[in-house]
């Protein structure tokens, strides 16, 4: 599983696909308040990326890849 | 190249070739319908076909033509020439990538931009003539309205990308890149809605740019709430900064060009000061100091100036951040005094320097604004002229004019008429220039004219057209840029000499100027022809029959050989003939060979045509039929072919017609209500097989022996002897037929017959089997070529005969004791079969006994013979030959004993049985 939901937060992995969007965007429907752990996450689908910029989720841990990181910073900070 | 691909191209050009065809055709007669249908049917195809590989530059363009094609189809659009001109210009695209994929294996990425071109102009088509549609049904009045409209809406010139964004580091750094000589791009990235379904992930394709500088995601609207969010609908957009070259960006980008707008970053445009605004009177101060510096020329004070106010501000200031760009263009472009006097000017109002607005073209024409914002405001007095406006269309023109010369400066031939090529060039150049109203550049291409009928080298002329390409005058005493040095900035004349922005760059759209891709072939144009080869048929046979006779005279070398040692006994000789003869052998049977595979065409050739005669027929008689097609790759002699076409069709015939039942009866015999009809091909050996079997009612034996014996093709006798299987094949029998009435289909007793003659004209044969209840089998052999045919030569008598070796079964030795007397024939057993013998010399009427050899045994070929075998007593066999039959013609034509003479190496004449007949 790319993505592990966890009580409060969700911990994403390796390459977070298409597929995962739909769960994931339910997942944060249920809890607004969730956060999630970006640290092994190498690329995610904008699918998933879109949905975390409309809940405007809290990034617990950025990615350890620099690259992404510098992205999703730009991106889900604002 | 893989063959699907290569048929693809082959198929491909001729779908372009129809297509154009049609196109003319339309123009002749806009309303056929009918045309109209063909020419969608062609485009639709040709699409359908690119679809199978990875060319969607290609794809993209005939789905664009396609839909037009639908509208026009449709009468949503009215077909016009203009129309026609854009579709022919795609497919001409289409010709070329084809040629491209041929020659390269693959399209050159920078076609991805013209891809999205064409196919945006195509469906403009469908746009505007919708609109025009409205507009005509809404104000009948006016049907003006419509006919002025645009072809294609003009689209707003892209909004400058919002480069205050990128963070000053970036952007610093994207300076120093760009005076490295890199190019800067602007990318945005807006993914179609749906682009997810499509499998895409634009952040991954983003993420893979090319030497990618800085890129940001931003949501096209505001975000719903997350209970009506749709995960799946794509709502980013993508900003990027890169400094790869456009080439490769078109590459990375090549599917979807269409949501990429890809725009070329001036670096000055980079140099906005950014931050906290306070602090004013200081920088007044010390502007007015550094213009003061700048004026006199003397940079390093002004460095140093600007280093030491630096040091005393705050780093967040936005009086900072202009001061370290000061220091940045000083350090790499200190020869551009207007840009660093538009970067002081600046710090007095604290408002970012105006590079944008100052220039007439965006982005690419920036470095003139350097010069005319300055004149402009600051020196009103040295205000350039206003420059005569061109048109759209004569900036285009004259950015194609400019293009060609450019093109023809480029030739790196050196012709003894090279100074007068020059000239022409520069008169070019300076009518162009008169004619747009810019007359100072007369001098510089005379001076660059000058320079280069010195050197014999059209590069200075080259230099000064590259310069007026970006937008500036260059003049002539322009030396080749210092490496490193900033092109732009440097055109600006060290002299101080303010230079009017005369140039009028002619408004170009970036991508439309220096390549002007039109796809028009010319006459002149190589062009990559198809690699098969349309030859008339009558040739072919001429080289055949030469190959015949060649064959035959080679043939004639081994008597040669043979006289020289026997007559003049030189044995030497005799073997060099023979070792020559190998080799013509050898040659002549391997062109004998290739000319045949010229020949050979594949059994698809007739079958194509039987689904649907299938169909038409069942459906007539409403009966349900599968039709089955098998090994239509099977390839054969075309002659031999062609002669099936017609014996096919009416056994396919006769197989509707009477083999399979209408499904109410097949129902009642319990055998599914569709009945199956097969064809089959195979090659065997070098006969090839054509197998046309069903499932039907098969042929009742009885039925037949009653018809035959009615219409008087058997006697009693017979009648009551025949087995069976001789008795079902008796259908072919002339003027046989079993329907009670003619129908339009069959019944006229000329079926069956007809096909066993054509069968058999080509030397094949034909048998039929079938059993009542289950269904009908018809086998047809076939030799696959029928030019040259084997034959065993056979002694009888003195004479020799030849014996076709379809017809030869074995050659066996029949002792004496071997043969029995049944009745009057004589019998033999061989592998516990009876073969009925038959005396070659009594059959051909010759007053001579068979001869025995010494073990006295008999010489017997056993022949297949209408379906049986029979054993052929001769005296002795010889070899078996290759030889060209020939129908025996005049007088000799009415022997039906022969089937033919062909001529024999040595000059003899050989006659060749007719073995079906004298049996």
């Amino acid at each position: 599983m790319p993505i592990e939901y966890q009580k409060k937060q969700a911990l994403f992995r390796d390459v977070v696909s298409v597929e995962e969007a739909e769960g994931l965007l339910e997942w944060l429907q249920k809890k607004p308040a969730a956060k999630v752990d970006l640290s092994a996450c190498t690329h995610l689908h904008p699918a998933n990326l879109q949905v975390l910029m409309a809940a405007q989720t809290r990034i617990a841990v950025w990615p350890h890849d620099a690259n992404l990181r510098a992205w999703l910073e730009n991106a889900l900070s604002e | 190249m893989n063959p699907l691909l290569e048929q693809f191209l082959s198929e491909a050009r001729e779908f372009l070739e129809g297509i154009g065809e049609k196109l003319m055709q339309l123009e002749q007669a806009p309303g056929d319908a009918s045309l109209m249908n063909e020419l969608f049917r062609l485009v639709h195809t040709l699409k359908g076909n690119s679809g199978l590989f990875e060319f969607p530059e290609m794809t993209r363009v005939l789905h664009a033509g396609e839909d037009l094609m639908d509208a026009v189809r449709n009468g949503r659009v009215a077909y016009c020439r203009g129309l026609a001109d854009q579709l022919l210009d795609a497919m001409d695209f289409v010709g070329l990538l084809c040629d491209e994929i041929e020659s390269a294996g693959r399209i050159v990425a920078s076609r991805a931009a013209d891809s999205a071109r064409l196919a945006e102009a195509l469906r403009a088509q469908i746009a505007s003539q919708a609109m025009t549609d409205t507009a005509r049904t809404s104000e009948d009045s006016t049907p003006a309205a419509g006919a002025t409209a645009p072809a294609a809406p003009a689209t707003p010139p892209p909004a400058p990308p919002p480069l205050a964004d990128i963070p000053e580091a970036v952007r610093v750094e994207a300076y120093r890149r760009a005076q490295d000589r890199d190019s800067l791009y602007w990318i945005a990235y807006t993914p179609a809605e749906e682009c997810f379904f499509q499998g895409d992930d634009p952040f991954f394709t983003v993420r893979q740019t090319p030497d990618l500088l800085w890129g940001r995601i931003v949501p096209r609207e505001p975000w719903p709430r997350l209970a009506e969010l749709d995960a799946y609908r794509c709502l980013l957009d993508f900003h990027l900064l890169t400094a790869a070259p456009r080439q490769e960006l078109a590459e990375h980008y090549r599917y979807v060009p269409e949501q990429v707008r890809i725009m070329a970053v001036d670096p000055l445009l980079l140099v906005i000061p950014q931050g906290d605004s306070n602090g004013g009177p200081v920088s007044e101060d010390f502007a007015a100091a550094a213009l003061h510096h700048l004026e006199t020329g003397d940079l390093a004070a002004l460095e140093q100036a600007a280093q030491t106010l630096l040091e005393l501000s705050n780093p967040e200031l936005w009086l900072s951040s202009a001061l370290r760009w000061l220091l940045l263009l000083l350090d790499r472009v200190p020869d551009n005094h207007a840009a660093l006097r538009l970067l002081i000017e600046s710090l007095r109002t604290l408002t970012p320097p105006d590079w944008a607005a100052a220039s007439a073209a965006p982005a690419e024409t920036a470095a003139a604004a350097k010069d005319a914002r300055p004149s402009g405001r600051v020196h009103a007095a040295k205000a350039p002229k206003p420059r005569s406006e061109l048109s759209e269309e004569d900036a285009a023109a004259l950015a194609a004019i400019f293009a060609a010369q450019r093109q023809i400066l480029m030739l790196d031939d050196h012709p003894a008429w090279q100074p007068g090529r020059l000239k022409a060039v520069a008169g070019v150049l300076v009518n162009c220039c008169k004619a747009s109203g810019d007359l100072t550049a007369q001098n510089e291409i005379e001076a660059a004219l000058q320079e280069a009928l010195a050197t014999g080298d059209s590069a200075p002329l080259l230099a000064w057209l590259d310069g007026r390409r970006r937008g500036q005058p260059t003049t002539a005493q322009t030396h080749p840029a210092p490496a490193g040095a900033d092109l732009t900035a440097n055109a600006a004349p060290a002299s101080g000499r303010p230079q009017p922005a005369n140039s009028s760059p002619p408004p170009q759209s970036p991508a439309t100027v220096d390549e002007a891709p039109r796809f028009g072939r010319r006459a002149e144009d190589v062009i990559a022809g198809p690699k098969s080869l349309k030859v008339d048929q009558g040739k072919i046979d001429r080289l055949m029959n030469l190959i015949g006779e060649m064959v035959v005279s080679k043939n004639a070398l081994p008597y040669l050989a043979q006289r020289a040692e026997d007559q003049f006994g030189v044995r030497e000789l005799a073997r060099e003939i023979k070792a020559q003869y190998a080799v013509i052998n050898r040659i002549a049977e391997e062109m004998q060979d290739a000319i045949m595979q010229v020949r050979m065409v594949p059994v698809s050739f007739v079958f194509q045509r039987f689904p649907r005669l299938v169909r038409d027929i069942s459906r007539k008689l409403g009966k349900e039929v599968r039709l089955v097609l098998q090994g239509e790759e099977t390839e054969a002699d075309k002659n031999i072919i062609e002669s099936l076409a017609d014996p096919l069709i009416h056994i396919v015939r006769n197989s509707l017609d009477h083999g399979l039942e209408t499904p109410d009866l097949r129902r009642a015999c319990g055998k599914p209500t569709a009945g199956t009809l097969t064809i089959r091909a195979a090659q065997e050996a070098d006969q090839v097989l054509i197998e046309i079997s069903d499932d039907g009612r098969g042929i009742d034996p009885g039925v037949i022996k009653r018809k035959a014996y009615e219409n008087g093709t058997i006697d009693e006798a017979t009648l009551e002897r025949i087995g069976d299987r001789e008795a079902i094949n008796l259908v072919f029998a002339a003027g046989f037929s079993t329907a009670a009435e003619v129908s339009d289909l069959s019944g006229r007793g000329v079926g069956m017959d007809v096909v066993r003659t054509a069968v058999e004209k080509v030397n094949g044969t034909i048998l039929l089997e079938s059993e009542a209840g289950t269904g009908t089998r018809i086998r047809i052999s076939l030799p696959l070529s029928m030019a040259v045919t084997k034959v065993m030569i056979i002694e009888s008598d003195q004479q020799i005969f030849g014996v076709p070796m379809d017809h030869v079964v074995e050659t066996v030795r029949v002792p004496h004791t071997a043969i029995r007397t049944i009745k009057h024939s004589q019998t033999t057993v061989l592998r516990g079969r009876i073969v009925p013998l038959k005396n070659l010399n009594t059959l051909l009427e010759l007053p001579a006994t068979p001869k025995v050899n010494a073990d006295d045994e008999l010489a017997v070929l056993v022949v297949r013979a209408g379906g049986g075998m029979v054993g052929l007593m001769v005296d002795d066999f010889r070899e078996t030959v290759d030889v060209i039959q020939k129908p025996l013609s005049g007088v000799l034509s009415d022997l039906a004993a022969y089937s033919g003479s062909a001529l024999m190496g040595d000059g003899s004449v050989l006659m060749v049985l007719n073995v079906k007949e004298i049996v």
